[in-house]
């Protein structure tokens, strides 16, 4: 597990994704093709740090190694520059996640390979007040 | 002499600090242990359970980035004692989390003085010209034992501070430094052991006190300085009563201590303490206004600085949410979900 994560650091810590140099459309999770007009022109590109909620639900019963997290918010956030991205909502009090809350990304632990193995780290998103 | 000065002065260009967002008062505590009562503190600041001192030290070195307008890092330097590992730097997480990796990174550790530690060595590198900027963060997530008087105050914090050469971005001019240390077994922790432990009573006068006065009196000898030169003065903060003690023995009133005196609310966040001190300070400092900053880890040592506040200043405001305003945004849990959050319940 901590191979893949460190593999794309990059993408969890800064959220790095793409941007198309032809038609100029930003993704994420980073793309090899240009979903927009197809282009293989694409270069990395750290997103913006903030966006809103488009939608959200409350998880309880998460996948393995998430559990002691649970209950938690699960929201697809779209980012100022229009790429959208799937992640948990934290530190936010349960009235203010909702359609269109406005957000910030944040670093956190997501999870810990076993017992002594490596610290995973990876965006999540706080309900800016 | 005894004072550190660097040929070329260096300052603080950006800062940045960081609290959790979750309070536990200290009357929950005193509940579960004593039954009723409260510790020295109202409040203490506690790391989610998905937070730890890389998390931390990233969202106060993001903002301090911000603040400084600096592209490249020659060093980042992270002072805690609570490592998230015991082999692999916390250093190197936060440099590539900034997209910085032609920088010196290390993790810094002296208890609760690890911090300024770090300012000193960058203020050192930079004013030697040996690099153009660097990053140094006093954080902590301090553990506290279930039950013993530590876990009162014990909390979570600190502050990032970019430091380069003294230019038209500079907002505070370190002048100059000293330090004072000491063999002495006030505080430690051993190599395994999940908690700290302190001799109690053994940590004031021996430890807390005659380190900081010894390091705050060599800076006033050799620089002529006197207490009422400074708007501003910042004491690393164990407890409430601390600060105020060894202020008023050096000369100092409530009025210039009671802007970075922070732990009736927050609690003692160990390597982040006096540098969380010394950002409350500057949200509120005008150019010309000097700051004594002086922080005490155990094991012992004390470290004094004389900083001036520059023009640069006033382009901060509003740049980033004040020290205020983070104390602000809060909730309160109960020792329940503390004890959840900070890993204390063993399934």
């Amino acid at each position: 597990m901590a191979i893949e994560y460190w593999r794309n650091r990059d993408r969890y810590y800064r959220l790095i994704g793409s941007r198309c140099q032809n038609c100029g459309d930003e993704f994420f999770p980073p793309v090899y093709r240009c979903r927009g007009c197809g282009s293989e022109k694409i270069v990395d590109k750290e997103m913006p740090k903030s966006g809103k909620i488009v939608t959200y639900t409350r998880l309880h019963e998460p996948l393995p190694g998430f559990e002691a997290q649970a209950p938690f918010y699960l929201a697809v956030v779209e980012l100022k520059n229009g790429a959208r991205v799937l992640s948990q909502v934290v530190d936010s009090p349960d009235e203010s996640v909702k359609t269109g809350a406005r957000v910030k990304a944040t670093v956190r632990r997501m999870k810990v390979d076993g017992e002594s193995g490596q610290i995973i780290y990876g965006y999540k998103f706080v309900v800016d007040r | 002499m005894h004072l550190m000065q660097s040929k070329e002065r260096a300052a603080i260009r950006g800062y940045g600090a960081y609290l959790p967002y979750y309070r536990l008062p200290t009357t929950e505590i005193a509940r579960v242990w004593k039954g009723g009562g409260s510790g020295p503190n109202v409040e203490k600041a506690v790391a989610s359970m998905d937070e730890d001192t890389v998390t931390m030290a990233l969202e106060a070195a993001r903002l301090a980035m911000k603040m400084s307008e600096t592209k490249e890092l020659g060093a980042v330097f992270v002072g805690t004692e609570s490592k998230p590992y015991a082999v692999k730097p916390t250093s190197t997480i936060v440099a590539q989390a900034l997209g910085q990796h032609h920088t010196l990174a290390a993790d810094l550790e002296f208890a609760c003085k690890a911090g300024t530690e770090a300012i000193q060595v960058i203020t050192g590198l930079v004013g030697s010209g040996m690099i153009d900027a660097g990053l140094a963060i006093g954080m902590d997530t301090a553990q506290g034992r279930p039950g013993d008087d530590l876990e009162y105050t014990a909390a979570s914090g600190g502050a990032a501070y970019v430091i380069g050469r003294k230019d038209k971005k500079a907002i505070g001019v370190i002048d100059c430094s000293t330090s004072f240390v000491s063999d002495t077994g006030d505080f430690w922790r051993r190599a395994h052991e999940r908690y700290p432990r302190h001799l109690s009573r053994f940590t004031g006068e021996p430890a807390y006190f005659y380190h900081i006065e010894n390091s705050v009196r060599t800076l006033f000898k050799e620089t002529g300085h006197v207490p009422s030169d400074f708007k501003y003065a910042v004491f690393h903060q164990p407890n409430p009563r601390f600060p105020v003690e060894v202020a008023t023995r050096l000369g100092f009133t409530m009025e210039q201590i009671k802007t970075g005196l922070l732990n009736p609310t927050i609690g003692n966040t160990y390597a982040g303490s006096s540098p969380i001190g010394l950002a409350a300070v500057l949200d509120e400092a005008s150019p010309g206004d000097k700051i004594l900053l002086a922080s005490f880890g155990s094991g012992a040592g004390s470290d004094a600085f004389c900083i001036e506040v520059t023009d640069g200043i006033t382009r901060t405001r509003g740049v980033n949410p004040t020290v205020k305003s983070i104390m602000s945004r809060t909730s309160k849990i109960d020792y329940s979900t503390y004890s959840k959050f900070r890993d204390k319940l063993q399934k």
